[in-house]
C-alpha cells in the first residue's frame, strides 16, 4: 500500500520534472524567437536563376550540406555516446531527442534566422548559418538514434571482453564503441544526407513575412525558377542536382558503405564480403593515402581531446588542481578556482533568469484571450494527422514487399538501391510548386497533393531502414530456417516480420517525424504569386506566421502540434520500441 | 547401398578475383547406424562439407547422394544442429521446436505432441514457454537438439554442437546424445558431427573422418572399435586418440 503510493508519487514527480523540462524548452525557444527587431542590411541579395551559374550554385549548395553533415556527426556522437554511457542524462536526453526529432523543426524555422540574423547584425553569414543549422536539424537526429542504437546493440560479450581486458574509456572507445557505430552512422548517414537536400531546398529562401531572401544555390535557384514558371531552367538544375547526387554516390556513400559493412558484427562467416571498385581505387590513389595520413594525424589529435573530455571531471579537476598547485601557492589556488567558480555560477544563474523570464512571457502571450482561429486548431490537428496516417499506411504497403525484395535479391540490391537512393534524394521540395500547378485546381486538388509531398517525407526513411533490418538478419538464423525447409507465409511471419519488427519502429518514428515536417510544407504552397492551401496544422501555423504574423497562434499551433506528437511518441511507438529492444533484440 | 556417399566433392570460392579452394575432392561414405566425425584444423571446410551434405550448400564439383538420389537442396530426412544454436529469439522453446514441422505443414495438435515428447527427452521439461534469451547455453543447445529431432530425420548433421558450452555442461549432452542416439526408439539412424575436438571425436564415433589444413582433403578415416560406454582414461582411448592426433598436427 504505502510503497504503491511511494511509486505513484515517484512517478508523479517524474512526469512534474518533465513538465517543468519541457517548459524550460519551449521557454528557452521563446526567448530567441522574440528578438524581431532585426534589420536586414543591403537589402535581399539578387534572385538566383541565371543557368550558368549552375555549377557554382551546386558548390555553395554543396558546401552548406557539408558543413551541416559534419556538424551533425560530431553532435551525433557526443549525443548519442553521452545518452548511453550516462544513465541520469541519458534519461533526459532520450525524451528530448524524441521531441526534437518530432518536432516539426520546418515550424521553428523563423525562429533560427531570427536568432542567427541578428547574432551577426543582418549580415549574410546569419543567414548562411541559418540554413545550415536547419540542415542540420534535419540530418542530425537520425544520426543520433543510429548511433544510440548501435550502442545499446553492442553484444554484451563484447562490451564485458573490452572491460575484462581493463580497457580504458578512450581505447574502448575507438575499439569497440566506435567500429560498433560505423555500420548504422554510414547507413544513416546516407538516409540523412538525402534529407537534407530536401530541406536544403527550403531553407535557401528564407521568407520572413512578406520579406524573401535567397541565398545563391540549387535550391533558391530551382524554387525561383518553378515559381516564375521557367520549367525548363527548373528541369536543367533538377538534372544537375541529380548528377551531383548520383556522383557523390558513387565516389563516397557506395565506398563507404562497403567499408562500413565489415563492422557488422556476426558470429559465423557468411561467404565473401562484399568489394567495391571504388573503394580500391581509393585506397591505391595516392592522393588518398595522404588523406589517410592526415586523417590519422587529427585523429590521434581528436583523441586527445576525446579522452580528455571522457576522463571523469573530478580527476580532471584533481589532475588541474595538481598543476595549479605546483605553480601557485594553494591560496591562489584556490582563489583561482573560487573565481572560475564564481563565473560559472553567475552565467547560470543569468542564463536561468533569461529562461525563466521567457516562460513567463509565453505564459502572459498563451493567457491572453485565444483569437477565433484557436478554436479550429483541434480540428486542423486531426486533418493532419489523418493525412499523414494515410500517407504512412501507403508507404508501409509498398515499402515491407520491396524492402524484402530488395534486400534478400544482391541483383536487386545492386540496381534498385541506388536508384532508390538517388529518388529519395531528389527533394520533393522542388517539384511541389509543379505538382500543385497540375492538381491544386481541382476539387480535393490541394489535399491530395498533400499527402503526396507527406508521402515524399515518409516513405524513404521506412525503406532504408526495412532494407538494413532484412539484411542485417544473422547467416547463422537465415540457415536454420532453410534448414528446417520454412517457406513463404511462414518464413515471413517466423523469421522476416519478427526479426524486421525493431527496424519497423524505428523507421516508422523517423518517417513519422520526416512526414511533420513535410506538412508545413505541404499545406501551405505559394506558386506564381497565388497561395494553396489544405487545412491542417501545417496551414494554420504558415498563415500564422507568413500572414498575420500572431505570435500567439504561431505559439498556439506549435505547441498543440508537439504535444500531439509527443503524446503519440510516448503512448505508442515508445511502447512498441520497448517490446522490439526486448523481446525482437537478435543476442546469443 | 550407404546412407550417404561423398564422391571428389570440392568446393572453390571466388573471393576478389582470386578463387580459395576449400575442399578438394573428398570423398567417404556414410553407412547406416553409425556415428561419424569429422575433425581438421580450423579453415579445413569441414564445417562447409556439412552445410552441403544439409542441403544448405552446392559442391562446385563432385557429388554428395543421400540414399543413393543426389542432395538437391534441403532433405526432410536430414536435420541439423548448429554451434550458434540458431534459435529464434522472438519464439518460445515450443515454438522453436515445431518450426521444423509447421513447415511441413503438420496440424498444431500433432506438432504439439511431437514438441513436448523431444523437449521432454533433451530434459527440459517445463520450459516449455521460456525465451530463448532465459536459457543457458547447455539448454539452448538442447533446444536445438530437440529441434532437430522433432522432425525424426534420418540423418542428423551437428556443426560443433558442444563448442560454445563449459565443460561439464559439453560432456553431460554429450552423453546425453550418445544415449538419445543408442535409444532404439529414435528414428535418426546415423549422426554426422564437425568438431575439432579429437578427444571428443574419439569418445563419441564409430569412424573419424580427419581432414588436412586449407585445402582440405581427406588424409584418413579411422574406425573406432572401443566398447561403448568409452572410458577417457582407458589405455586403448589415448592411444588412439594419440593416433590421430599425430595424422592432423
Amino acid at each position: 500500500m504505502r510503497r504503491a503510493r511511494g511509486q505513484a508519487l515517484a512517478s508523479a514527480r517524474r512526469q512534474l520534472m518533465r513538465l517543468v523540462w519541457f517548459l524550460l524548452l519551449a521557454g528557452a525557444l521563446y526567448f530567441i524567437y522574440r528578438r524581431p527587431a532585426v534589420i536586414f542590411r543591403g537589402g535581399p541579395p539578387g534572385v538566383p536563376s541565371d543557368a550558368r551559374a549552375i555549377p557554382y550554385y551546386a558548390s555553395l549548395s554543396l558546401a552548406r550540406m557539408t558543413a551541416a553533415y559534419v556538424l551533425s556527426l560530431l553532435f551525433s556522437i557526443v549525443y548519442g555516446y553521452t545518452a548511453w554511457a550516462n544513465r541520469p542524462a541519458g534519461r533526459f536526453l532520450l525524451p528530448l531527442l524524441d521531441v526534437l526529432q518530432s518536432v516539426p523543426v520546418l515550424g521553428f524555422f523563423p525562429a533560427a534566422v531570427f536568432f542567427f540574423v541578428g547574432l551577426f547584425h543582418g549580415g549574410r553569414l546569419g543567414l548562411e548559418l541559418a540554413a545550415v543549422f536547419l540542415i542540420f536539424t534535419s540530418q542530425a537526429w537520425n544520426i543520433t538514434f543510429g548511433v544510440y542504437e548501435s550502442l545499446t546493440t553492442i553484444p554484451r560479450d563484447l562490451d564485458e571482453a573490452a572491460r575484462a581486458f581493463g580497457v580504458g574509456p578512450g581505447l574502448r572507445f575507438s575499439r569497440l564503441l566506435l567500429p560498433a557505430m560505423v555500420p548504422k552512422l554510414v547507413y544513416n548517414s546516407m538516409l540523412s544526407w538525402a534529407g537534407g537536400w530536401y530541406f536544403l531546398i527550403a531553407c535557401e529562401i528564407i521568407s520572413l513575412g512578406p520579406v524573401n531572401f535567397s541565398l545563391p544555390g540549387l535550391g533558391s535557384y530551382l524554387i525561383n525558377t518553378a515559381q516564375d514558371g521557367r520549367l525548363g531552367l527548373t528541369m536543367l538544375g533538377l538534372a544537375a542536382l541529380v548528377a551531383l547526387i548520383i556522383a557523390l554516390d558513387l565516389l563516397l556513400w557506395r565506398p563507404l558503405g562497403v567499408w562500413a559493412s565489415r563492422f557488422k558484427y556476426e558470429l559465423t562467416a557468411s561467404g565473401p564480403a562484399p568489394t567495391s571498385r571504388v573503394l580500391t581505387m581509393w585506397r591505391k590513389w595516392p592522393v588518398a593515402r595522404w588523406t589517410m595520413v592526415a586523417g590519422v594525424a587529427v585523429w590521434s589529435a581528436l583523441r586527445r581531446v576525446v579522452r580528455a573530455v571522457l576522463t571523469p571531471p573530478r580527476r580532471g579537476l584533481a589532475a588541474a588542481e595538481k598543476v595549479a598547485d605546483r605553480r601557485w601557492p594553494g591560496l591562489l589556488a584556490r582563489l583561482g578556482s573560487f573565481a572560475a567558480r564564481l563565473v560559472g555560477w553567475f552565467i547560470v544563474a543569468g542564463l536561468g533568469y533569461l529562461v525563466i523570464r521567457s516562460v513567463i512571457a509565453l505564459g502572459r502571450l498563451l493567457l491572453q484571450p485565444m483569437p477565433p482561429e484557436a478554436r479550429l486548431i483541434p480540428a486542423a490537428l486531426a486533418a493532419s494527422f489523418l493525412r499523414l496516417s494515410l500517407a504512412y499506411l501507403i508507404s508501409l504497403a509498398w515499402t515491407v514487399p520491396a524492402a524484402y525484395f530488395i534486400a534478400t535479391n544482391e541483383r536487386a540490391y545492386q540496381v534498385l538501391m541506388p536508384v532508390f537512393e538517388v529518388l529519395a534524394s531528389v527533394p520533393a521540395t522542388a517539384l511541389f510548386p509543379v505538382i500543385v500547378f497540375i492538381i491544386a485546381g481541382r476539387a480535393g486538388g490541394m489535399n491530395v497533393a498533400a499527402v503526396l509531398l507527406a508521402l515524399t517525407g515518409m516513405q524513404w526513411y521506412l525503406l532504408f531502414n526495412l532494407v538494413s533490418g532484412v539484411r542485417s538478419i544473422p547467416a547463422d538464423l537465415e540457415e536454420a530456417a532453410r534448414a528446417y525447409g520454412l517457406k513463404g507465409r511462414l518464413y515471413l511471419t517466423r523469421v522476416v516480420l519478427p526479426a524486421i519488427f525493431p527496424s519497423l519502429v524505428t523507421g516508422s518514428i523517423t518517417a513519422w517525424g520526416g512526414g511533420w515536417n513535410a506538412l508545413i510544407i505541404a499545406e501551405y504552397v505559394v506558386y506564381r504569386g497565388r497561395t494553396f492551401t489544405a487545412f491542417g496544422i501545417g496551414s494554420l501555423l504558415d498563415q500564422a506566421t507568413y500572414t498575420s504574423g500572431n505570435l500567439q497562434m504561431i505559439w498556439l499551433s506549435l505547441i498543440s502540434m508537439v504535444l500531439l506528437i509527443v503524446t503519440l511518441n510516448r503512448a505508442f511507438w515508445r511502447p512498441l520500441y520497448d517490446l522490439a529492444a526486448r523481446r525482437f533484440k537478435i543476442e546469443y | 547401398m550407404a546412407l550417404l556417399e561423398l564422391k571428389d566433392v570440392t568446393k572453390v570460392y571466388a573471393e576478389e578475383g582470386r578463387s580459395i579452394t576449400v575442399l578438394d575432392r573428398v570423398s567417404f561414405d556414410v553407412e547406416e547406424e553409425r556415428f561419424v566425425c569429422l575433425v581438421g584444423p580450423s579453415g579445413c571446410g569441414k564445417s562447409t562439407l556439412l552445410r552441403m551434405i544439409a542441403g544448405l550448400d552446392q559442391p562446385t564439383s563432385g557429388r554428395i547422394l543421400y540414399e543413393g538420389r543426389p542432395v538437391a537442396g534441403v532433405d526432410p530426412h536430414i536435420a541439423v544442429v548448429f554451434q550458434s544454436f540458431a534459435l529464434f529469439p522472438w519464439l518460445t522453446v515450443t515454438q522453436n521446436v515445431e518450426l521444423g514441422l509447421e513447415s511441413r505443414g503438420v496440424d498444431p495438435t500433432t506438432r504439439r505432441r511431437f514438441a513436448d515428447k523431444y523437449i521432454d527427452q533433451v530434459g527440459l521439461d517445463g520450459f516449455e514457454e521460456a525465451y530463448p534469451r532465459e536459457l543457458s547455453g547447455g539448454m539452448k543447445q538442447r533446444v536445438g537438439i530437440a529441434r532437430a529431432l522433432a522432425v525424426e530425420p534420418r540423418l542428423l548433421c551437428m556443426d560443433e554442437p558442444f563448442s560454445a558450452l563449459d565443460a561439464l555442461t559439453a560432456q553431460n549432452l554429450r552423453e546425453e546424445v550418445l544415449s538419445l542416439w543408442e535409444d532404439p526408439n529414435l528414428k535418426v539412424s546415423s549422426i554426422i558431427m564437425v568438431t575439432h575436438g579429437i578427444e571428443e571425436a574419439v569418445f563419441m564415433a564409430d569412424r573419424i573422418v580427419a581432414f588436412s589444413a586449407r585445402p582440405g582433403r581427406v588424409i584418413s578415416t579411422v574406425p573406432v572399435d572401443l566398447p561403448r560406454p568409452r572410458n577417457r582414461k582407458d589405455e586403448a582411448f589415448l592411444r588412439l586418440t594419440d593416433q590421430v592426433y599425430s595424422l592432423i598436427v
